[in-house]
């Protein structure tokens, strides 16, 4: 009689087990949080919940944390101002135990360009000499990660300008381009939707070319001109740029740096007997003069 | 003056116990931070920056960037435990610090924190500007993510996390300007 009862009980104790067992998944599935897999930054959204009774709700973001008590069976609101930052969100439900879940809050629509030039001057008729970078953000100053089109418009300050569209990747857009030959401002315009941002480029003439200077002598003075110093586009080499007069005699070698003014470069010598003069202006040589006769 | 003597032979007799037992405390409350504190040591970053464009990296650049951003993740793991953002300004500008700031203070007023247990970081280096002012990374990063409402665990999260990271030059170091936690399938 007794075994009986002990093997009732027994019998009782494993079907409650298996009840409870049973019983278990219902009950997780009713505190299962149902989010969805990507929100667009700043739009509101409802997570369903399940259940009843009070619990607590918590959302963790990259730039933000909510904490408040909430009813189960009902709709939880999520603000746009809770989902403003791109990245992974975590959302936690605490009744008699917590469930979590994670979303992704991906970037809006292209609103702001972050755009980079460079170098601020670059010589004439360079080639890949100018770099142009922009990075894509939404309102919310998150990344856009999507590719776009970004525009890049070029326009020198003379000649026709032109456009260029380069794709954005991991939300950054950049090209390489040449100078173009003429000196003076170059206006380059990144173009995003109604997103503009405006920079511009100083080209300054390139090395000169063909450096010419005549000499002009008085007696032991020399007087050494320079025609205009000028780029191979004929662009002025801007005042300032530093030439060098190089006279070798008999009394040795000596050398005089002068800057170009108004576009051209002068210096004096005093000579004695046989010289010969030579200018040159960064990398480039000009011509040689000889005075009283060779050296 | 007797008085003073007294207690001039009481300190005495009892100055090499109190020392050994300062130090004995000292040594505790290290070993005690450096056990509670896993942030202490840095995490560990390995940066690969193969066939970079438009600008290829230099390697002591690569190596300072790996440096200073496992100092950020560091300096990111202990505000996020402690709610103490000041420290984040030594490796966090633009976008980042202003979010983990507001995180942080957000987190205090509602009396959570969050541990991460960093497992290390594969940078991957994808942008670098020619003019070196920018350079964009993701990072793979295998962290374990505990969320505590007080002292109550609420998640524990073991998983892999990409983030997209850009940093930029400053005088001496390189700063994490923006870092956004991004899905797989985002690339």
């Amino acid at each position: 009689m007794k075994r009986n009862i002990r093997s009732d009980f027994a019998l009782c104790r494993c079907l409650t087990i298996l009840a409870l067992l049973c019983l278990l998944p219902a009950w997780a599935r009713a505190a299962e949080l149902h989010v969805p897999a990507i929100v667009e930054a700043g739009q509101a959204f409802s997570i369903p919940v399940e259940g009843s009774g009070q619990a607590t709700f918590y959302l963790v973001g990259p730039d933000h944390v909510v904490k408040r008590t909430v009813s189960l069976g009902s709709d939880l609101r999520i603000l746009s101002s809770d989902v403003r930052a791109a990245g992974l969100y975590q959302v936690i439900l605490c009744g008699s135990s917590c469930t979590s879940a994670t979303f992704e809050v991906k970037a809006a629509q292209p609103a702001h360009l972050s755009f980079f030039l460079h170098p601020s001057r670059v010589p004439v008729s360079t080639p890949d000499s100018i770099d142009a970078t922009a990075f894509v953000f939404d309102q919310y100053f998150n990344l856009v990660l999507t590719p776009v089109a970004v525009d890049f418009r070029i326009t020198p300050a003379s000649g026709a300008g032109l456009s260029r569209q380069v794709s954005t990747r991991h939300g950054v857009a950049w090209m390489r381009m040449d100078s173009t030959p003429h000196e003076g401002r170059v206006q380059v315009t990144a173009v995003l939707g109604k997103a503009e941002e405006e920079r511009v480029i100083q080209q300054v003439a390139a090395e000169a070319c063909a450096l010419r200077m005549k000499a002009v002598t008085n007696g032991n003075m020399v007087t050494l001109e320079t025609d205009p110093v000028r780029d191979c586009s004929g662009n002025a080499l801007p005042d300032g740029t530093v030439v060098s007069f190089t006279k070798v005699d008999r009394e040795g070698k000596s050398t005089v740096d002068t800057p170009i003014k108004k576009g051209i470069a002068r210096v004096q010598f005093s000579v004695r007997g046989p010289a010969q003069i030579s200018v040159a202006c960064g990398v480039v040589l000009g011509n040689e003069v000889a005075l009283n006769g060779k050296l | 003056m007797r008085s003073m003597t007294d207690l001039t032979l009481v300190f005495k007799k009892i100055s090499p116990r109190f020392v050994k037992a300062a130090t004995f405390v000292i040594a505790a409350c290290v070993l005690a931070i450096a056990q509670s504190s896993p942030q202490t040591q840095l995490p560990e970053v390995h940066l690969d920056a193969a066939g970079l464009a438009p600008r290829p990296i230099e390697e002591l650049t690569g190596t300072t960037i790996a440096r200073h951003y496992a100092l950020a993740w560091r300096e990111l793991a202990g505000a996020l435990e402690s709610g103490r953002a000041e420290g984040l300004g030594e490796e966090f500008v633009g976008f980042a610090k202003d979010r983990l700031t507001q995180r942080i203070s957000e987190q205090n007023q509602a009396g959570m924190h969050v541990r991460i247990v960093d497992h290390g970081h594969h940078l991957k280096a994808v942008f670098y500007s020619t003019d070196g002012a920018a350079m964009q990374l993701v990072d793979e990063a295998q962290l374990e993510i505990q969320t505590f409402d007080g002292s109550k665990l609420l998640d524990t999260q073991n998983a892999t996390h990409e983030y997209m990271v850009l940093m930029t030059p400053g005088a001496d170091r390189w700063y994490v300007r923006d870092l956004e936690e991004v899905s797989a399938k985002s690339f």
